[in-house]
């Protein structure tokens, strides 16, 4: 078994569902140009929604991801909604306070609700793998860099081919010329919004099968989506998954080459870092 | 001396006899407060007079706890001596750091910060002479009362400091940069070296903060030192005080502080769902703080609410 | 909550029936009721609660002639180290308790114990193993958990008897906490007399559910043991990891938590069987206490009364409570400083074992090896083989 091809392996697959992780916060962030801080409570909520579809329902983890994105997309919906477009054009710093209410908000009743209790979606495959050219490939974790990778997909298609999508779109450009050709933000945002929460709730549920869910997860997975979104260039489908591979390549390598105890700063350190050194270009239209 | 002067005199001199009068229960909330308090001043310099809002003065404040306890502890210097050193580190990480990081706007400002803040974190739980992730442990002092006192000068210092900047120049530069940037750069203000000038000064006061932290509990570790709460906490308490005023921030630490204890003595666990939602209703109804609540209410009454939402709202 | 605080309340009432007068004796802690470390805070809530009324309920404690209740106030810390200081000084200087017990964790305990010695009033903490805690020089704690540099001890010795062979590559995986790097310490130095070559050493993050890296890392240089030390969930993800990864060790895997408490078999299921752990307790029949019988009873009441299985964290916290009430007694008052005394000199048995304090006001108690076998945690070697070890532990695809 080769060590290199594995690691890298390993931060692929794994990269694939921190990409699917912040395909939402990205989405969110160029289109509404909202920094979404309750991003982790709402991929934390999708993994309990699959938790119970499984545990208490018998349903395929896989399968149950769709109901699961329907209710997050509700969810997220009705935030927008009733909450955060009420500040829609306050300053940035009022998003990100409100946001972090309802973080605490929904962490909150998530303890209630479900307990402190950690929770695993254990399939009967989820510790199944396969061997390819000497390398092992664990199937629950390439079923999941295979979903991110539909969804990521499918969120592109979505933007660049239907008539909602390209309305999305339009908005984040230029609200004003959208409106003046029939475009409706308070329906547009709404909708962007509970699509984000779609996506952080189908990757909450795979989260689940390939780690756990508590409470608290929503937090570390937050930065780590800060991180991607912002590598990944925010509302590019595929470039934010390639940016979740990025940085699950360059976890697993730190994990072999330096020490473990190095991940998070060198994924904070890439965020610095891209941040510093990127062209502003990039950012003019935020 | 006018009546307001007066009135600020008292309210210090009232707040420093709270260790001869009061309990030990009341000093060590003292103790929590003021400091929450003066980090919310020094973030005042630079979110609520610049406009920059820093999600990450926490690397400054864990900075200053990490050079008050690595002198302390391998340097065996005395607890002044290490304040200075905190607030040294703290100082030319801001000076490094500050210049590439000042010059995003808006979101990216913010998240640059909390990425300082979490890189600078797991760095130190890296460094063995830091104590790694297990953390160091200072010489135990026993006398709350010292911590209380120092914390107390440190916010007198820092809101003197504000007010200062809030008469002078330097602070009319400040506000232009927060006003607009590009004009006040083209009207001659050097935003650059103001900028850098702002987040020093947040750095130092946040750093003594840190430093007195360190000292008074006898442990740290990244987790506690760079702790990520505390960033949250000193934007909503300012934010609900009133930014850009020189009291803003303390009333709103004051109150929120107050407001958190109460709810976690009566209501405990449901506390923090409470403390979501103050935050979250204070932000749409009184975006301004409790400063600006104050004039906006004599004004318009309860109708000051409703605008708030109608004017930002979609 | 509210249950609880109801419960509380009553038990700070309840009257002795020979009509004492005094007041009962303060016990105060700062617990993670809420919070990432709730999951195992909570067995130190009841394990506190449950001994509380149990010795009340036997007509309390004999102080100077003077029959007196015990009361215990408990403040939920939300697993916020900061906050759990605050709340101890709180508990001195405004609840004005008597005496003080233990958070959960080691990082918890490091903290608040300095708050203990500040103040000079005891405390038995049953949640902080690291030697970290008791290396400062403190007089006034105590602790109930054994020293984690010892953890993998008795391990060891049963895997270098055991048939086929006595290993000699092992890889070592702990995280980077207090408890964590006293274990990892430790188990190195037991390692090397032993004669066992480290192969694979390498620390994480505390909280990373990450170990895919550390994983494939082993599997290139297949050790024959592995050992693995850090907090409950992360153990459970390193175990699934390791069985999605294929990867296993030649003769066994062991887990310094995780393997004793129910939820970790529930959450993995068939995953878990024949995995090795260790606690410094197992319900036992032998174990007699001078308040709950033995550590059957003990176990049988605990869960009667809340609902599940109490693990040593539980029997941890009971312990803590009895070393006060019987250290009380033997000092004849509540003067703190000859409360502490009492408690440094104390030697009983109780269901938790033999507690008696080393000289850094730690206990000494060996660790059991334990192995899930059938869905039962078995245990396996203290001192000498109790049970049969399925040993070595089949690989993953062999199952």
């Amino acid at each position: 078994m080769h060590l290199a091809a594995q690691i890298l392996l390993n931060g692929i697959l794994l990269g694939g569902l921190y990409g699917l992780m912040a395909l939402g916060m990205g989405l969110v962030w160029g289109v509404l140009n909202i920094v979404n801080l309750a991003h982790g409570a709402f991929i934390m909520l999708g993994g309990y929604a699959v938790y119970y579809c499984y545990a208490g329902l018998g349903i395929d983890p896989f399968a149950a991801l769709p109901i699961a994105m329907v209710g997050l997309f509700c969810l997220g919906y009705l935030v927008q909604r009733f909450v955060l477009s009420l500040i829609a054009r306050a300053a940035l710093l009022s998003t990100l306070l409100v946001t972090f209410g309802i973080d605490v908000v929904l962490t909150y009743l998530a303890l209630f609700a479900f307990s402190a209790d950690f929770r695993t979606i254990n399939p009967s495959y989820a510790g199944d793998h396969f061997d390819l050219g000497g390398l092992t490939v664990p199937l629950a974790q390439l079923g999941a860099f295979a979903t991110a990778l539909v969804l990521a997909g499918g969120l592109r298609m979505f933007l660049a081919r239907t008539r909602t999508g390209r309305a999305i779109r339009a908005t984040a450009q230029n609200l004003t010329a959208a409106r003046l050709h029939g475009i409706n933000p308070r329906r547009i945002y709404p909708l962007s919004f509970g699509i984000g929460t779609a996506l952080a709730g189908a990757a909450g549920g795979l989260y689940g099968v390939v780690s756990q869910v508590t409470p608290y997860m929503g937090n570390t997975l937050t930065a780590k989506s800060f991180v991607i979104a912002i590598l990944g260039g925010l509302d590019r489908p595929l470039g934010v998954i390639a940016g979740g591979v990025a940085l699950g390549i360059a976890e697993a390598t730190t994990d072999i080459y330096l020490d473990p105890t190095y991940r998070n700063a060198i994924g904070f350190g890439m965020l610095v870092g891209i941040l510093v050194l990127r062209p502003t270009r990039l950012f003019e239209r935020a | 001396m006018t009546t307001g002067r007066w009135l600020v005199i008292s309210c210090v001199a009232a707040l420093a006899a709270v260790p001869l009068l009061g309990s030990a229960t009341m000093v060590q909330y003292g103790i929590s407060a003021l400091s929450i308090a003066a980090l919310a001043q020094a973030w005042n310099i630079l979110g609520g007079y610049t406009g920059y809002a820093s999600f990450g003065n926490s690397v400054f404040y864990g900075l200053g706890a990490y050079g008050t306890a690595i002198a302390m502890v391998d340097g065996h210097q005395s607890f002044g001596v290490g304040l200075g050193c905190g607030v040294a580190l703290a100082v030319a990480c801001a000076w490094l750091f500050g210049g590439p990081i000042l010059r995003l706007r808006g979101p990216y400002f913010a998240i640059a910060t909390l990425g300082l803040s979490g890189a600078m974190s797991a760095v130190v739980s890296n460094l063995g002479f830091a104590g790694k992730n297990v953390g160091l442990i200072l010489p135990l002092y026993r006398g709350d009362e010292l911590f209380y006192e120092l914390s107390l000068a440190l916010l007198v210092l820092c809101t003197l400091a504000v007010a200062w900047i809030a008469r002078s120049r330097f602070g009319a530069g400040l506000v232009a940069i927060r006003e607009n940037e590009d004009a006040a750069l083209v009207m001659g203000v050097n935003t650059p070296r103001y900028k850098a000038l702002a987040l020093m000064l947040a750095a130092g006061f946040s750093a003594v903060a840190g430093g007195i932290h360190a000292y008074w509990s006898t442990f740290i570790d990244p987790a506690s030192a760079f702790d990520s709460t505390l960033n949250v906490k000193m934007v909503i308490m300012t934010v609900f005080g009133g930014p850009g005023t020189v009291l803003g921030p303390i009333v709103g630490a004051f109150s929120l502080s107050a407001i958190s204890e109460l709810l976690a003595s009566q209501l405990s666990t449901m506390a923090s769902a409470f403390y979501g939602l103050v935050i979250v209703l204070a932000v749409v109804f009184m975006p301004g703080g409790l400063m600006e609540l104050g004039r906006g209410f004599r004004r318009g009454g309860r109708h000051y609410f409703l605008d708030n939402m109608r004017r930002f709202r979609l | 909550m509210r249950c609880t605080l109801v419960a509380l309340a009553l038990v700070s009432c309840h009257r002795d029936p020979a009509g004492s007068e005094d007041a009962p004796i303060q016990l105060g802690a700062a617990l993670q009721i809420t919070g990432p470390l709730a999951n195992t805070g909570r067995y130190y809530r009841d394990g506190y609660q449950i001994a509380v009324e149990q010795i009340n309920a036997k007509g309390g404690i004999t102080v100077a002639g003077h029959k007196r209740q015990l009361a215990l106030k408990l403040l939920d810390s939300q697993s916020d180290v900061n906050l759990g200081v605050r709340q101890y000084v709180q508990l001195l200087s405004q609840d004005k308790v008597d005496f003080l017990l233990g958070p959960f964790s080691s990082n918890d305990a490091l903290n608040d114990s300095s708050v203990a010695e500040k103040y000079e009033v005891p405390m038995v903490q049953g949640g902080g193993a690291s030697s970290q805690i008791f290396s400062r020089g403190y007089r006034y704690v105590f602790g109930t958990l054994p020293p984690a540099d010892n953890y993998f001890d008795s391990t060891l010795k049963m895997m270098l008897k055991l048939p086929p062979r006595p290993p000699k590559t092992a890889a070592l995986v702990c995280a980077d906490d207090s408890f964590d790097v006293s274990v990892a310490q430790g188990t190195r130095k037991l390692l090397a007399a032993a004669g066992i070559e480290l192969v694979v050493d390498k620390q994480y993050p505390e909280h990373t559910p990450e170990f895919s890296s550390i994983l494939s890392l082993i599997k290139s240089k297949p050790p024959d043991i592995i050992l693995w030390s850090g907090h409950e969930p992360q153990a459970l993800n390193f175990l699934r990891q390791a069985k999605s990864l294929g990867v296993d060790a030649n003769l066994a895997t062991s887990y310094t938590v995780g393997v004793p408490a129910a939820d970790f078999r529930t959450a993995l299921g068939k995953d878990a069987e024949l995995a090795f752990g260790m606690t410094p307790w197992i319900p036992s029949k032998d174990l007699k206490d001078d308040w709950f019988g033995d550590g059957d009873s003990f176990a049988a009441a605990y869960e009667q009364k809340f609902g599940y299985a109490p693990d040593y964290h539980a029997a941890s916290a009971v312990a803590d409570v009895e070393v006060f009430a019987k250290a009380i007694e033997a000092a004849g008052s509540l003067a703190r400083a000859r409360v502490r005394d009492a408690i440094a000199g104390v030697d009983f048995h109780s269901l938790y074992g033999r507690v008696k304090f080393g000289a850094t006001g730690q206990i000494a108690l060996p660790e059991l090896v334990v192995q899930i076998q059938s869905g039962q945690v078995v245990p396996i070697y203290a001192d000498d083989f109790i049970n049969k070890p399925v040993y070595p532990v089949p690989a993953w695809d062999k199952r």
